[in-house]
């Protein structure tokens, strides 16, 4: 017997997206980092992209699918790594919903929207925030370790917008040119 | 609006998020490292031997307590609300060097003597911020 499966456009775009953001995350993840617990996240630069091409839902699927099978290949499935990845990639994907959320009730005249590096900015802090507050909940719950939240913050602005620039870079690469007929191709 | 080859990059919602994520960042600053006023006042010390259930003292009575560590014994002096060390049984006498414990959360331990000494405050210490110095 034979499995037959149907794959639509959007299944495509996901596994390839997907796809992309797992290598940057592992190729990522073999540097070393100068400080522990900052790393550039490239690989949000795909989520971000995903979130501004073709909305939220398709990102949540990217992400969730990159935190896990990323996690699967470097043998950190579940451990602490694998929550503190989760936790910051929910709640960053989370905040930029939220953000978004107001400009999409507004009339859609004029485009009042962030671009990519008010995005990204959003995205790195509530992610910075949201594995630190993990890790100070579940793994040092030591009031001490707030002295280094400040230091985590400025890195996730700084970060931020260079990955917010990169964004904004591959999406006007992406728009203008040939890329109309591939699976990468926006809906709208 | 900066644009590199007619590209946007910063549009005004980005800007306003820019220069709040920068005032952000100035607070958590202004919050954590150069606020004292949260290091909590202390009004407990927490006294603990081996393994053994940390006994509490209370820091306004003013008092010298005695405890029979692994080598021998400690002093431990309880004054104006401060706690130190005045004399140890064991060889460094870190414990002693260390001096007053003044905020809550200062730790001083005499691991040779098997002796450790805390600061408490009454706010719950998961919620205050009490780094040391």
């Amino acid at each position: 017997m034979k499995l037959h499966f149907t794959t639509t456009h959007q299944d495509h775009r996901v596994a390839l997206l997907a796809a992309l953001a797992i290598t940057i995350h592992i190729i990522e993840s073999a540097f070393p980092s100068p400080l522990p617990g900052i790393k550039p996240g490239l690989a949000n630069v795909v989520t971000l992209f995903t979130f501004m091409m073709y909305g939220w839902k398709t990102a949540l699927q990217v992400s969730l699918l990159r935190v896990i099978i990323s996690s699967l290949l470097l043998g950190t499935f579940l451990s602490p790594t694998f929550l503190l990845s989760l936790c910051g990639a929910l709640l960053s994907l989370s905040s930029l919903i939220l953000v978004q959320l107001p400009f999409r009730l507004l009339p859609a005249k004029i485009d009042h929207q962030p671009g990519a590096i008010g995005y990204a900015i959003i995205a790195s802090i509530s992610h910075m925030s949201g594995q630190f507050l993990m890790a100070w909940y579940f793994f040092i719950p030591h009031p001490g370790l707030f002295k280094l939240l400040p230091i985590f913050i400025t890195f996730a602005v700084i970060l931020g917008i260079v990955s917010g620039i990169i964004t904004q870079l591959t999406i006007s690469q992406l728009t203008s040119k040939q890329i109309q007929r591939s699976h990468l191709r926006p809906d709208i | 609006m900066t644009s590199i080859k007619g590209l946007i990059l910063f549009k005004p919602a980005d800007i306003i998020i820019l220069i709040s994520a920068g005032l952000l960042t100035l607070w958590l600053y202004s919050v954590f490292w150069f606020d004292n006023s949260q290091q909590g006042e202390a009004d407990r010390l927490l006294l603990q031997f081996a393994d053994n259930d940390a006994i509490e003292y209370p820091l306004n009575k003013e008092q010298i307590i005695t405890i029979k560590g692994r080598l021998g014994p400690a002093l431990i002096e309880i004054k104006q609300g401060k706690a130190r060390f005045i004399h140890s049984s064991c060889r460094n006498q870190f414990c002693v060097f260390h001096g007053w414990l003044t905020i809550a959360g200062d730790t001083t331990a005499c691991l040779p003597n098997r002796i450790s000494i805390s600061l408490k405050g009454s706010a719950n210490d998961y919620d205050a911020i009490a780094g040391a110095q």
